[in-house]
């Protein structure tokens, strides 16, 4: 019998692994799939608290299943501005190390 | 009515002159200015003044070293031009036309001329030009902030005051003016000034008298310091122009934030600054508050009327061209003050006796202190400057004993008279300076070096002696009228003080003002008994006048005599007061008394100036130990200037330099140590800016785990 909590947990540990990607991966092409995973991460919660709302059911009240579907228009939007991105640094630098990606520093 | 209300054209006529002149002639003045080559080499010097009409001169000293001329002529401007000439023309034709006007409202409401019917005694307002400042239904409270003009009695006698006396100034300017620069701005602040004073006299409301009232300040600055190139003169005991124009101004300032304060107090209580709906609102107000609110009010005449404590800038005044000293004596600066406190007078009727005490006594304790003074004095317009202090002492005892039976009436008729016989008292002075000037060929004011011009200046000497007479007053001259009335009625309403310190100065007066004519046209061996002529103690030789200012002298003196005899004076200015009867005058033992008094001040002065050599008084005086130190005590004017310089110098400088030590270390210092702090932090903190993307990562999240742990914390222990 799947509860909220087993949708919770899948959450939490997408968001964890995702956190982990994207802060210790140099390349970054890595750190972006990270982020997705974050984001898809928080996509799952989202859908599983609407889905287990008591007080409204899912059929008649679907704010979470809209959100979710917007973060996945929004981190669609998102990748393609971040790998754009990428392509372009790596042209201008032939590399996509972010930890050599530091001009704007103090 | 169209008589009465055509009546701001008086008032706008001397601004349309002031505008002429400015944007007009006076340009055309310095387009067309012809230039006398300076000193050989000075040529850039030239060409820097240019553009300014104030000039300094340039020469070769004795050792070949640039002396800058003290002088007041210049000698690049040889004749004066057509733009100047002008100027001169229009604003006395202009201020000719006001003058006439006035003359005609004047003699038609007192009843002379019957054009129109006579004014209302509560007067009219000219609604062709009051203005509201708020006027569309937003400002429901703001009605009161209007510019409203106002005409009644009170105004045309003041009015007709100024206009003739500003008449004159100019036309006396004409030739006075003649050899120094800058005369068609001369002409133009003259004008500024005439309409600054109209501007008090019609004002209807309290906000527009203090328009008026600091426009007058305004000008008297830039008239006092007309001569700015000129030095202070401390061997003489004499500030420079540009000095005595700034004290002029700053000493004014002090009153005026009294004044001020009043005109709050009576706004905020009654809501009005209108005086006749003032007169009406202020008899609900708390008495206390009332006489508070109209003492402060008459700070402000303080400070304008040159009263003690605040009598120290006009002596230096003197510094301005004799003209502007003559406009501001008699007609527009100081006479602002004794007329503000007439038009105020139904509100001082209305707050506590305190009031009015105030106003008498600080007019008598004014009186007899600058008529000490001026007994010593040897620079002549100086004398004449304490003597018009004195004289506005008398002018406020008269506002402050007068009651409301008399109302203003006796304060203002001494004002009225005292108008044409100080006007002529200084035209006379100047016409003797600008013939010293010429015949010594620099500026002498040192009675010292006067002496017997009597013979050499007649029209000068003997309209000054009908002057000296008004004002000591002696029988049937102007000032035998409206003094002894003053001095009359401090006995009559039973202040015996006033009435004993009023009627000692009328007895100084008549001797100093004496003992100045005898030192400058008469002397010992003169004719008449010394009265006329005498031994000349200056260089060169001085030579009558030219009539430009030997006119205004003439019709200044009928006017000191005639003016006296207007009996109906009193009722004019209030229905209700009774007028002077001249039978009464005679016959009563106050008047012979005070004319008694007088006529020994004369006589103690003629005896001792026709007598005794001037070197011989000096002797006497400094050989007696009591004469010494007394003489010294009033040649230093009661140690009153060193006071305030000590004063200011100790008092208010040590406050300042506090002040400014707690700007530079208290202000400054936190303002800079917040700046430097952030400095000091930025330069390590800085570093966390690492640029590297994963580390402003963890710092993110690691923020939000530690939000994280702190609200579970808090949600499991606190609950």
């Amino acid at each position: 019998m799947l509860t909220l909590n087993h949708f919770l947990v899948l959450g939490a540990v997408l968001f964890c692994i995702g956190l982990y990607g994207a802060l210790s991966k140099h390349n970054a092409i890595a750190v972006l799939m990270g982020i997705e995973i974050m984001l898809n991460a928080v996509n799952v919660t989202m859908v599983g608290f609407a889905f287990f709302n008591t007080a409204r059911p899912w059929s008649t009240y679907l704010t979470g299943q809209i959100f979710a579907i917007f973060i996945i228009t929004v981190a669609a939007a998102e990748a393609a501005v971040a790998l754009a991105m990428i392509i372009s640094i790596y042209r201008k630098r032939s590399t996509v190390d972010v930890s050599e990606i530091n001009m704007m520093k103090w | 009515m169209a008589l009465y209300q055509y009546s701001w054209l008086i008032l706008l006529s001397p601004l349309f002159a002031f505008a002429v002149i400015i944007f007009g002639t006076r340009m055309w003045d310095l387009a067309t200015r012809q230039r006398v080559a300076a000193a050989a080499g000075h040529e850039e010097i030239a060409e820097a003044e240019e553009e300014s009409d104030i000039h300094l001169m340039h020469e070769k000293g004795p050792r070949g070293e640039d002396i800058v001329f003290e002088d007041i002529e210049d000698p690049k401007v040889p004749r004066l031009t057509p733009g100047a000439r002008i100027s001169g023309y229009i604003s006395v034709l202009i201020m000719g036309l006001a003058c006439i006007y006035s003359w005609i409202l004047l003699l038609n409401t007192a009843g002379v001329l019957s054009i129109a019917p006579a004014l209302p005694s509560q007067g009219i307002s000219l609604t062709q030009v009051s203005f509201g400042w708020c006027q569309n239904s937003f400002c429901q409270g703001l009605s009161s902030y209007y510019i409203g003009f106002h005409l009644d009695n009170l105004a045309i006698a003041m009015m007709v005051v100024v206009t003739s006396v500003s008449l004159l100034v100019q036309f006396y300017s004409q030739g006075y003016m003649e050899n120094s620069a800058g005369y068609a701005r001369f002409f133009s602040y003259l004008t500024l000034f005439a309409f600054s004073m109209l501007m008090i006299v019609f004002a209807e409301n309290f906000l527009v008298i203090f328009i008026g009232w600091e426009l007058v300040g305004l000008s008297s600055y830039l008239l006092i310091g007309f001569w700015s190139n000129k030095r202070a003169k401390p061997e003489e005991d004499r500030l420079s122009p540009a000095s005595a124009s700034i004290e002029a101004f700053i000493t004014n300032r002090v009153g005026d934030v009294g004044f001020i304060i009043g005109i709050m107090i009576l706004f905020a209580n009654t809501g009005t600054f209108n005086f006749s709906q003032l007169a009406t609102a202020v008899t609900h107000m708390d008495k206390a508050v009332l006489t508070t609110a109209m003492i402060l009010v008459f700070c402000g005449a303080i400070g304008k009327s040159a009263q003690v404590p605040l009598q120290v800038w006009l002596p230096p005044a003197m510094e301005g061209p004799t003209p502007v000293s003559a406009l501001i004596h008699a007609a527009t600066m100081v006479a602002a003050g004794v007329y503000m406190v007439a038009r105020t007078f139904p509100l001082f009727a209305a707050a506590g006796p305190a009031a009015f005490q105030v106003v008498a006594w600080v007019g008598g304790i004014t009186a007899i202190f600058a008529a000490s003074i001026a007994l010593v004095q040897t620079d002549f317009k100086r004398v004449l400057a304490f003597s018009t202090i004195s004289q506005l002492g008398y002018m406020f005892v008269g506002l402050g004993i007068a009651g409301t039976v008399y109302g203003p009436g006796p304060g203002m008729f001494h004002l009225f008279t005292h108008a044409f016989f100080k006007a002529l008292l200084f035209l006379g002075a100047g016409s003797v300076l600008h013939a010293l000037h010429h015949a010594m060929h620099r500026e002498v004011q040192d009675m010292r070096l006067m002496g017997g011009l009597a013979s050499k200046m007649p029209v000068t000497a003997i309209t000054w002696l009908i002057a000296v007479l008004a004002i000591s007053g002696f029988p049937f001259f102007s000032g035998f009228f409206s003094k002894d009335t003053i001095i009359g009625l401090a006995y009559d309403h039973g202040n015996y003080a006033l009435y004993v310190i009023t009627l000692l100065t009328s007895g100084l007066t008549a001797f100093y003002m004496l003992r100045a004519y005898i030192l400058a046209f008469g002397g010992k061996g003169g004719g008449w008994g010394g009265l006329w002529g005498g031994a000349y103690r200056g260089e060169g030789e001085p030579h009558e006048s030219p009539l430009t200012i030997t006119i205004p002298l003439v019709l200044l003196a009928i006017a000191s005599i005639a003016a006296g005899y207007w009996f109906g004076f009193f009722s004019y200015i209030q229905p209700s007061a009774p007028n002077l009867v001249f039978s009464n005058i005679l016959s009563d033992w106050k008047t012979w008394l005070s004319v008694a008094v007088s006529l020994a001040g004369l006589a103690w002065a003629y005896t001792l100036y026709t007598r005794v050599d001037l070197a011989r008084i000096n002797a006497v005086v400094q050989g007696n130990a009591t004469l010494r130190v007394l003489y010294r005590i009033l040649l230093r004017k009661f140690y009153v200037d060193d006071l305030y310089d000590l004063l200011i110098r100790y008092v208010v400088l040590g406050i300042s330099h506090i002040e400014q030590a707690f700007d530079t270390y208290i202000v400054d210092g936190l303002v800079n140590g917040v700046a430097r702090l952030v400095t000091f932090l930025g330069r390590d903190v800085r570093k966390v800016e690492t640029g590297r993307v994963q580390a402003y990562m963890v710092g993110f999240f690691g923020g939000i785990a530690v939000l994280a742990i702190l609200i579970f914390a808090l949600v499991a222990f606190v609950k």
